[in-house]
């Protein structure tokens, strides 16, 4: 008799500790990375990643959620298809409410399964403008390409004297979109797009672009392309003659292009990010980033940075409130409180998704980028940060 | 002006073509193994000229040396560890084939991993262009690549025709049991052919590192010119390679003049096409029965 009763209660205690126990790891939250992690691009995927990580780490510390916040990557090598693929993986088999994603062309592939399954995607690297119209579960970090471009060409031409642009931009949604908006803000600002010169995304060889590019006698060269490919570009249209001033947008702050010789004196875009903020959170990145990869964080990082940040506010807020973290839940949360403390600016998420942001004009000078303008807060209504650093 | 430009464009990509190209179909013509790697060879010479010559700053000489010897080294080395045993397992063409690819994508990680994902360049004044003609620039590296090709093909025609190892070779291409009788090896004479078909590869990749830049993934491009290149001169015939990447880089860059540029990629590949449709045995390779 005594003998079943204790192995009663031994049975009993048991259940107990893995009911508790399981209810614990129940409180355990996995959110997806769909980054290239090979390919052309893969550089993006580490520096994405880097941002992404540091939030975790940052939220774990701080026990901002019951249970532990953590990533599970997907490679998408920067391929609409292979970003399917993994996106799939993430929701399907990772069961991930929340999933982190860049390129245009991904987020595009994408974003109707998102909206299918109710699951939310952040975008912090694509920059297509229409990533603005992906659904209601498809989010943005990063100020989408017009905002850049229409900063640009009315800096280039007013500023500079540089009216007539030549573009190479590459062949896929975010190619065609530079395409279309470069020579609308060109023309509404007095400049004019002379031509244009499509390449596929695995090319590697612009000799013969160079040739043509300087065939038009053009003031100023705009190169729409990513990762590997744009140095590529710049590189040989250097060694090829092309001595007319290079531009592009976002893109650009990566150390394969920062570090070329020939991109040295190029401009480029990138929001605003304002160091002097003075909060705590954009002070911890800055040192904590610093210390970790030994130089100072990126736009691409801040970005997603902010969106793993998010996630963490709207999932410590739903838990509050005994809700489960769900796409669909995450959503209505962030339709309750849209205002975030990001780093480096104070944000609101617009209806359609989007966050705004200020942006500035950089010089690539001895293999940092330098900011010779800064476009003013007014044109980006949204957020509302006040100074603007050099670019790293 | 545009067409002697894209002509001397063409004459640079073509020469660069034909020297990873010929690497490739030496392999392939004389030992029959479907060397998908070779684009891996290509990346771990280049990355390796780079790191010697840009990273540690030892010159162009140790730099070179050091890249023929990781290219030889790792050529020899996939022939004897991987191929050679499956070889000797009854490992059928396509077991070779899907073993060579995944030890492509196996390098491309460990490049990745080791090297780092972004692009890298060696610079150099040489790949600077200077107005020749108005309108009409040449770098002094398309000099180089032009006599480099030369002086790399002029070599293994010697090889292939006056030494024994080179005779022995093409018997070893012609019929690899018959050649047992003779007394060869042709587990040994497989190494030589990866061995000098590895070598092959590093000129270009020295070249690639000075005018377009490497990343980790161009394995991937680097194999498709081979093979469109072995394909288009004919299997097994290094003449038919050099034509053939000549051939191939011209149209490339010609093309430009009439069609965008996003097409002039594609251009290659409707050469290939045309061949197999019409000489299905290329430039200077055999018409085969089965």
């Amino acid at each position: 008799m005594q003998t079943s009763t204790v192995r009663v209660v031994r049975a009993m205690a048991a259940s107990v500790f893995f009911v508790s126990a399981s209810s614990a790891w129940a409180q355990d939250l996995v959110i997806g990375g769909l980054f290239p992690q090979s390919g052309n691009n893969a550089e993006y995927g580490q520096i994405f990643s880097s941002g992404a990580n540091l939030a975790v780490e940052h939220i774990n510390a701080d026990k901002k959620l019951k249970g532990t916040l953590s990533i599970v990557y997907e490679d998408s090598q920067a391929l609409p298809m292979q970003g399917v693929i993994g996106v799939n993986k993430l929701i399907n088999v990772n069961k991930t409410p929340f999933v982190l994603t860049g390129f245009t062309g991904v987020s595009k592939a994408i974003a109707p399964i998102a909206a299918r399954t109710k699951t939310v995607v952040v975008n912090g690297g694509g920059v297509g403008p229409d990533l603005a119209d992906l659904g209601e579960y498809f989010w943005n970090t990063i100020p989408l390409i017009n905002l850049e471009v229409r900063t640009l060409a009315p800096y280039m031409v007013k500023e500079r004297n540089l009216k007539r642009f030549a573009l190479v931009y590459v062949d896929d949604a975010l190619g065609q979109a530079v395409r279309k908006e470069l020579g609308e803000a060109l023309k509404s600002s007095g400049g004019e797009l002379i031509d244009s010169f499509s390449v596929p995304v695995t090319a590697q060889q612009f000799a013969g672009i160079a040739a043509r590019v300087r065939d038009t006698k053009p003031d100023a060269v705009y190169i729409a392309s990513y990762g590997g490919q744009q140095a590529q570009i710049a590189k040989q249209l250097r060694d090829n003659g092309v001595t007319q001033p290079l531009a592009s947008y976002s893109a650009f702050t990566i150390a394969s292009v920062l570090a070329l010789p020939e991109a040295d004196g190029a401009f480029y875009t990138s929001q605003q990010v304002n160091w002097d903020k003075g909060d705590a959170i954009t002070k911890r990145v800055l040192a904590d980033y610093k210390e970790k990869y030994n130089k100072a964080p990126s736009p691409y990082v801040l970005n997603y940075y902010n969106a793993v940040y998010a996630f963490g506010e709207l999932a410590a807020q739903l838990q509050k409130e005994g809700k489960p973290v769900t796409g669909e839940n995450l959503l209505a949360q962030r339709r309750k409180s849209p205002n975030f403390e990001f780093v480096g600016a104070t944000v609101k998420f617009a209806d359609d998704g989007t966050v705004s942001a200020p942006i500035q004009v950089n010089q690539i000078e001895k293999g940092a980028g330098k900011m010779v303008y800064a476009a003013p807060a007014a044109a980006a209504p949204a957020a509302a940060p006040a100074a603007a650093p050099a670019a790293k | 002006m545009l067409y002697a430009q894209l002509f001397v464009n063409g004459l640079q990509t073509g020469a660069l073509y034909a020297l990873i190209a010929a690497g490739f179909s030496l392999i392939f013509g004389m030992t029959r193994v479907f060397h998908a790697a070779h684009g891996a060879t290509f990346t771990l010479a280049g990355f390796m000229f780079y790191e010697i010559h840009t990273v540690l700053q030892w010159g162009w000489l140790a730099a070179t040396l050091g890249a023929l010897v990781v290219a030889a080294i790792f050529g020899v080395l996939v022939d004897r560890w991987i191929y050679n045993v499956i070889r000797r397992h009854e490992g059928s063409f396509f077991t070779l084939f899907v073993a060579s690819f995944g030890l492509a994508i196996v390098v491309q990680n460990v490049v990745a991993i080791v090297f780092g994902r972004g692009l890298v360049t060696v610079s150099t004044p040489l790949s600077r262009s200077v107005e020749w003609l108005p309108g009409l620039y040449v770098a002094p590296i398309t000099g180089i690549v032009l006599v480099c090709a030369l002086l790399c093909f002029l070599a293994l025609q010697w090889l292939l025709t006056r030494t024994d190892v080179g005779i022995a070779l093409r018997a070893l291409g012609e019929n690899a049991d018959l050649i047992q009788v003779y007394g060869l090896t042709p587990r040994r004479l497989s190494q030589y052919a990866f061995l000098i078909g590895s070598v092959l590869v590093v000129p270009a990749a020295i070249l690639t590192a000075s005018t377009s830049g490497l990343n980790s993934a161009m394995g991937h491009h680097i194999m498709l010119i081979s093979i469109a290149a072995t394909i288009v001169g004919g299997v097994g015939s290094l003449r038919g390679a050099a034509v053939a990447g000549m051939l191939l880089g011209m149209a490339e860059n010609l093309s430009l003049a009439w069609i965008d540029p996003q097409w002039s990629e594609a251009v290659t590949f409707v050469v290939l096409f045309l061949f197999i449709l019409f000489r299905p045995g290329g430039v200077y390779g055999k018409a085969v029965v089965s």
